[in-house]
């Protein structure tokens, strides 16, 4: 048996394959982790639930990441060594295999993406909320977690082809009725915001100014986004921006 | 060992209440297993999560104005009362506890440092911002020399109604706020111009360039204070707006409020 034989014989070259993918999955996944690290990934999940869990078993998020895309690498490479040595013969299969694993791949990123995001954002809301002392607001954190994680749940189940139009809808019904609770609830300090922009920008009376809104006359001490706040011998009267434009200014000038 | 202890025990014998004055968090942890005695723990920020809190709007470098703070803060809250003997444990040279000083909290005799930033009209938050501002400017100067500034925090309607404009306002239709990073850069530039810095109960920059014209009479400032004082002082008196001034020629930063001195300190001290 010669070289040439030798190197068409398929177990050979499914065996170059494998050694192929082998390098090629490790350098990937160094690279990867080099570069996330290089981009700061590590200080902006700390502190995240999921960075602590992994922390718990000895590795960290930038590792996992990085470990999945060897994996994916491996994965590939031993998949077509086995088509190439022809171990099994039955393409159909192998075809929806292949298909299958990318979706696989891209489902765990986003449970990964979507587990730091969730626990990102609920430490931002808690953060933001911090200065609120009623102990029912604790909630709004934890929902804002569980809606995002729901949605990466969803976008998972989506990518390996899981039937999830039903979910969809519990989806869509949720965030229209955000969205129309909002709208309503919010609807008065969406219009006096817009009425304060206006007031911000063009400044048709500024502190100090006497003016006249809702029969209430004073001077004018304070203009913020939502309210004007206007005093009268020591009466202060905190009017919503929007019955500023509802209602017609008086500026009084003497 | 013993004999120290009968001498100097005399100082936290029969007290009512242990105020420390910024804690470490191991230290603040050893009092927590000593029963029946109430601690207070003051200073900057909370970030020991005590229950019982009075917060500084500054370091106060000088002991006794730091300790005078924390006793008028605490009867304010209530959390001591009028007559209470108290160990304040603060410290001097280092960054921990190294001082024990016993006071009598007495209801009457407060300087109104703590109402200054806490019971004013504007949010503590603001006043502490313009103090700091005052003495960041005082200890650098602009541009190296010193100089003097005006800030009539707020009340800012009734201010401006008892002022005018000596030239155009730069602030005009701007929204900026102290405390703001940019803002202390602007106002140190600013600060050459002549007249009074108006700014809102929220902290928002009204107006520079105000000439103040309060009625001056029954002020009783120090004499020897210039017409920026008494500018300063006499509009806290018509308004409930507080008065923050930097002197040009001591360089010493003053607060009035209702007319009265209540605060004094030197930049250069902090």
């Amino acid at each position: 048996m010669d070289w040439q034989t030798l190197i068409e014989e398929p177990a050979v070259i499914a065996a170059a394959v494998l050694a192929l993918g082998l390098v090629v999955g490790y350098l990937v996944g160094r690279l990867n982790k080099e570069l996330l690290t290089a981009s700061g990934v590590p200080e902006t999940v700390e502190g995240t639930p999921f960075e602590r869990t992994a922390q718990s078993i000895g590795t960290s998020t930038v590792e996992i990441v990085a470990r999945l895309s060897s994996w994916f690498i491996y994965g590939i490479a031993v998949l077509t060594a086995i088509h190439i040595a022809q171990l099994l013969d039955t393409d159909a299969f192998w075809n929806q295999v292949i298909g299958f694993i990318p979706q696989a791949f891209i489902a765990i990123l986003v449970l990964i993406l979507g587990f730091i995001v969730a626990d990102k954002s609920e430490l931002m809301v808690s953060e933001y909320l911090r200065g609120v002392k009623i102990p029912e607001v604790s909630m709004i954190p934890k929902l804002v977690k569980y809606s995002v994680l729901y949605v990466a749940f969803l976008v998972a189940l989506g990518q390996i082809g899981v039937y999830v139009f039903p979910l969809l809808i519990l989806l869509v019904v949720y965030a229209a009725g955000i969205v129309v609770v909002g709208a309503i609830t919010f609807k008065d300090f969406l219009i006096s915001g817009a009425a304060g922009i206006y007031l911000l920008l063009n400044q048709p009376y500024g502190i100090g100014d006497r003016i006249e809104v809702d029969d209430r006359s004073g001077i004018v001490q304070e203009i913020d986004l939502f309210v004007t706040k206007i005093e009268d011998d020591s009466e202060e009267y905190i009017v919503l921006n929007r019955r500023v434009l509802d209602d017609k200014i008086v500026r009084v000038r003497d | 060992m013993a004999g120290l202890d009968d001498v100097f025990g005399d100082i936290f014998s029969n007290v009512d209440a242990v105020m420390l004055f910024g804690p470490s968090g191991s230290y603040y942890e050893r009092f927590a297993t000593i029963d029946d005695i109430d601690v207070i723990v003051v200073g900057t920020e909370n970030d020991l999560g005590a229950d019982v809190f009075v917060e500084l709007p500054l370091e106060f470098d000088e002991v006794g104005e730091r300790i005078s703070f924390g006793v008028e803060g605490g009867l304010e809250q209530g959390v001591i009362e009028g007559g209470d003997e108290l160990v304040c444990a603060t410290s001097v040279f280092d960054d921990e506890i190294d001082t024990v000083s016993r006071v009598r909290a007495s209801a009457d005799d407060r300087t109104g440092i703590y109402d200054l930033f806490a019971k004013s009209r504007a949010e503590p938050e603001v006043i502490k911002a313009v103090v700091e501002l005052a003495i960041e400017l005082g200890k650098k100067g602009q541009k190296g020399k010193p100089v003097g500034a005006l800030f009539i925090v707020g009340d800012a309607g009734k201010v401006m109604n008892k002022s005018r404009p000596l030239s155009y306002n730069p602030f005009e239709k701007s929204h900026v706020h102290v405390g703001d990073p940019i803002v202390n850069v602007m106002l140190k530039e600013f600060s050459r111009l002549d007249g009074a810095f108006v700014i809102s109960d929220a902290g928002k920059l009204v107006s520079a360039y105000r000439y103040l014209e309060p009625s001056a009479e029954g002020v009783d400032i120090p004499k020897g204070l210039g017409a920026r004082h008494m500018a300063g002082g006499a509009i806290t008196r018509d308004t409930n707006a507080i008065a923050v001034v930097l002197s040009e020629s001591d360089g010493l930063v003053r607060a009035f409020k209702a007319g009265e001195l209540i605060l004094e300190v030197d930049p250069e001290a902090y």
